[in-house]
């Protein structure tokens, strides 16, 4: 047993004395962490962000988009490396942090990390812009005139979660846009950000004023407020109740992007459903719940399988099962806190009185093991499980009455893991966007959203920039101004 | 003391002679852990033989009346399944009265807890009342915070103050929340009026009611400082009904709004799916120690395993209530608890996995299936 210590935020220009600081301690696998995290009052807020603000202004603001590709992709290089002492720090304390087994955190890191390198990073940019030189300049635009794309002066994130290195994620795309960055941690994951800041800054010195990351205990309006007020632009991650809360403090002239949670799910088709494939998929299912114990928003809650194939629902849920004792083998899930703890004991218990009125319901996984399978012979209305390696297996005729099961939830649809046909993968991708899913990914690849995908949709880039036009009839008026008029 | 009924006159299923047997060993001063087993016990047989979904349930976990031994081997129900089974060892039909829950958390449907007669709830109530909330005092003038009995026939809570209102209020005891919600007016009436005569006063009710009530009578500047002798009652926490506050903040203004000493504000943890329910000795430290009457018992367990925690750890609250007769003894709850000496501190309730991910929870999908 040792404590280590770790210090969170990143605050350029703010002295650690002049700051009064609170602990968080996290305790995993027989290792306690105590962050030390800053609480700035709403005073020392309001000037942190006009410092950044004024900074992005001189510094990022004057780069072009490449200069801060290569930023970041040096950046992220470092915490490539194995041998990098940020990657190290990070590899070592976010599984005390987050309790995840510490070989899945490493390559869960290496993985998304991949998606920022340059190339990557310029798709996203060419995802939103068809001409991203228009994030650097006024560029002819196709109707007449000349655009150009403005990012935010000052662009403050909300993040939640424990889910290692999402915060990475908003903080780049504000990066890209040239924002000046401040950025606020979770109490569940404080760490990861605060690093990536403190190597951005050591990467490329300039833009060592252009972000900050701070932390405040959720739900304080006086800090919010004070700093909402300097933003042109909230984005904030986390349940509905918490977007609601940080709405009513974000000034009606500052524009919110609220991302909530959200419910994926995935469909097995008859396809799938050989010998042979049936065993993949189901350890590609397995991989999809398993990653990151479902705290994602892209991880599957319920899988809907097909009925008439060599491998029927029933088989499949036992082989998603077996998988997923094995996964458990290799990834253990991580020490359930008691709140977490008592979820499953719930559902499972739940799951289990189901059995003893709905014929064709069972329950698979001891009390004990760290994983549930509940199977269904009958389609359900998507619902949530408790997480946590809990998944439902629920039986359908067809994969396209999954559509009817779905259309409650429309609002908290994201991901679908879907095994078809290329014909039904086509004809299921209508009628899902229709129902609000808006990302459909192979099962397997749930947890790993490709380098420039629309996060719930949106614009990550676009929705955050403010478009500037000059009218072909200025540019035509201001000829009649030219000292070469003739 | 309760209106006990005749057991020869109770419903068929029903075995009488335990509930004799439960009523003469709630009339004991004090039970051992040998005597409170060996009936859990004979209640455990009685609720596996006449109550099949509870049977089976207990079945898959291998426990039987065979292999349970002890009052810590019985296997704990969670509070949903009084929603999703019918917990029942009498038919519901010929059950005197059924309490349900308030349907907060899962949409509409409400859990269901039937009593083939009151003489239990209504013994194990009056008994524990009269010690932990009257405490020596044989009668007192009574303001309660909910509605009666008539107006919310399946509360527990409505019948319980009812209770406490027949067997322990003076006559001058009256409701102060109907129809037309709370009547703070007229009970500030009755508190200057108290205050006057010198009358000790008990006032009892929803927790959250009591929040409606310091919010209109700090708005008017009203304040009392009510006679000794006077005490509080409040129970249930604010479930969304009321602003929320901690605890510390609402002993401190409940305390100086009514003049009573925190040590007279007592809190009451109750269930509907239990017969029985906790108290503290006042609120003058936060957290309180919670207690019951010795025909309940209380475990605190790691929901996963079931196993017991190690003493002072942090766990879910499991309790033995023998007043549970005809539903099942053991119930698994939502709360979170610590063991301490001569009680258990309330920790407030498990809420799930919320705010740690960016997946979807049960708990804000329920809340937005209501809305």
């Amino acid at each position: 047993m040792s404590t280590i210590k770790a210090v969170a935020g990143y605050l350029p220009g703010l002295k650690v004395e002049e700051l009064l600081w609170q602990t968080l301690s996290f305790a995993n696998r027989g290792d306690t962490l105590e962050v030390a995290v800053p609480a700035l009052s709403p005073a020392q807020l309001v000037a942190l962000a006009e410092r950044v603000r004024l900074a992005s202004r001189a510094t990022l603001k004057s780069m072009a988009v490449s200069q801060i590709i290569a930023v970041v992709d040096r950046a992220i290089e470092r915490l490539l490396d194995p041998t990098d002492p940020y990657r190290q720090e990070a590899e070592k304390l976010l599984p005390i942090i987050t309790g995840y087994d510490p070989e899945m955190v490493r390559l869960g890191l290496t993985g998304y990390l991949k998606t920022f390198r340059a190339p990557q990073l310029q798709r996203f940019v060419a995802e939103d812009f068809a001409n991203p030189k228009m994030l650097d300049e006024f560029q002819p635009a196709p109707k007449g005139g000349m655009a150009r794309a403005f990012g935010p002066e000052l662009m403050v994130h909300i993040w939640a979660g424990n889910v290692p290195g999402l915060p990475l994620w908003s903080l780049i795309s504000g990066l890209l846009v040239k924002a000046g960055n401040v950025g606020k941690v979770s109490s569940a994951e404080p760490l990861m950000a605060s690093l990536f800041a403190r190597l951005l800054a050591e990467v490329e010195p300039q833009l060592a004023d252009s972000l900050a990351v701070v932390w405040w205990k959720g739900g304080d309006e006086a800090r919010e407020q004070a700093l909402f007020g300097q933003a042109d632009l909230v984005a904030a991650y986390g349940g509905n109740d918490s977007l609601a809360q940080i709405r009513r403090q974000v000034p009606i002239t500052t524009r919110f992007l609220p991302y909530g949670h959200k419910l994926s799910f995935g469909m097995v088709g008859r396809a799938a459903l050989d010998a042979r494939r049936a065993v993949s998929t189901a350890r590609s299912a397995a991989y999809d719940v398993g990653r990151y114990d479902q705290q994602g928003c892209y991880s599957p809650q319920v899988f809907y399988v097909e009925r008439g194939g060599k491998v029927s629902p029933q088989e499949f849920a036992q082989y998603l099962a077996h998988e997923l004792a094995a996964f458990e083998h290799k990834f253990p899930r991580r020490v359930l806190p008691l709140e977490d703890a008592a979820g499953v004991a719930g559902w499972r218990q739940t799951q289990e009185l189901k059995t003893f009125s709905h014929a064709g319901s069972t329950l698979l996984g001891e009390a004990g093991a760290a994983w549930s399978v509940a199977y269904a012979d009958a389609a359900q209305p998507l619902a949530p499980c408790a997480l946590n390696r809990s998944i439902q297996v629920l039986a359908v005729e067809r994969l396209e009455d999954v559509v009817a099961q779905i259309a409650g939830q429309r609002a908290f649809l994201q991901t679908v893991g879907l095994a078809a046909a290329p014909k039904a993968l086509l004809q299921l991708a209508e009628a899902l966007g229709q129902a609000g899913a808006t990302r459909i990914c192979a099962i397997g690849a749930m947890t790993a959203p490709e380098a420039g995908w629309h996060h719930d949709g949106r614009f990550n880039l676009l929705d955050l920039v403010r478009l500037v036009e000059i009218e072909q009839a200025a540019e035509t008026a201001a000829e009649d101004f030219a000292p070469y008029k003739d | 003391m309760a209106n006990v009924k005749d057991p020869e006159s109770l419903p068929q299923g029903l075995a009488s002679d335990l509930v004799e047997a439960l009523l003469v060993f709630m009339a004991q001063a004090d039970s051992s852990e040998d005597e409170f087993s060996r009936l859990a016990l004979r209640l455990f047989a009685h609720q596996f033989q006449h109550n099949l979904a509870f049977q089976r349930f207990c079945q898959q976990r291998g426990r039987t009346p065979r292999t349970v031994k002890g009052w810590r081997d019985i296997p704990a129900v969670i509070i949903n399944a009084f929603k999703d089974l019918t917990l029942s060892c009498v038919p519901p039909p010929d059950c005197e009265r059924v309490f349900m829950t308030s349907g907060t958390t899962r949409g509409s449907v409400r859990g269901r807890h039937y009593h083939p007669s009151l003489a239990v709830y209504d013994a194990s109530m009056t008994r524990n009342f009269s010690q932990r909330f009257m405490q020596g005092t044989g009668k007192i003038r009574m303001g309660i915070l909910f509605p009666d009995e008539v107006a919310m026939p399946n509360s527990s809570l409505a019948h319980y103050l009812a209770l406490a209102v027949r067997e322990f209020g003076t006559p001058g005891s009256d409701y102060f929340l109907g129809p037309q919600g709370l009547d703070s007016a007229r009970l500030g009436e009755v508190l200057a009026q108290v205050q006057a005569t010198g009358e000790p006063f008990a006032l009892l009710g929803a927790t959250y009611s009591f929040v409606h009530l310091m919010d209109e009578w700090q708005q008017r500047g009203q304040s009392f400082r009510l006679p000794p002798g006077s005490r509080v009652l409040d129970t249930g926490g604010f479930k969304g009904q009321s602003r929320e506050l901690p605890m510390e903040e609402f002993y401190a203004q409940l305390s100086a709004m009514l003049g009573i000493d925190r040590s007279q504000c007592i809190n009451m943890y109750g269930m509907t799916e239990l017969s029985t329910q906790f108290y503290d000795a006042g609120n003058a430290t936060l957290p309180s120690v919670k207690s019951g009457p010795h025909w309940i018992r209380s475990r605190v367990v790691d929901p996963l395993s079931g196993n017991e925690v190690a003493f002072g750890e942090r766990g879910i609250l499991a309790h033995c209530d023998l007043g549970n007769f005809n539903s099942v003894t053991t119930i698994l709850t939502e709360d979170v608890g610590v063991a301490v000496a001569g009680g258990f501190l309330l920790l407030g309730r498990a809420e799930g996995t919320q705010a740690r991910g960016c997946s979807l929870a049960v708990e804000d999908f329920l809340r937005a299936a209501k809305a």
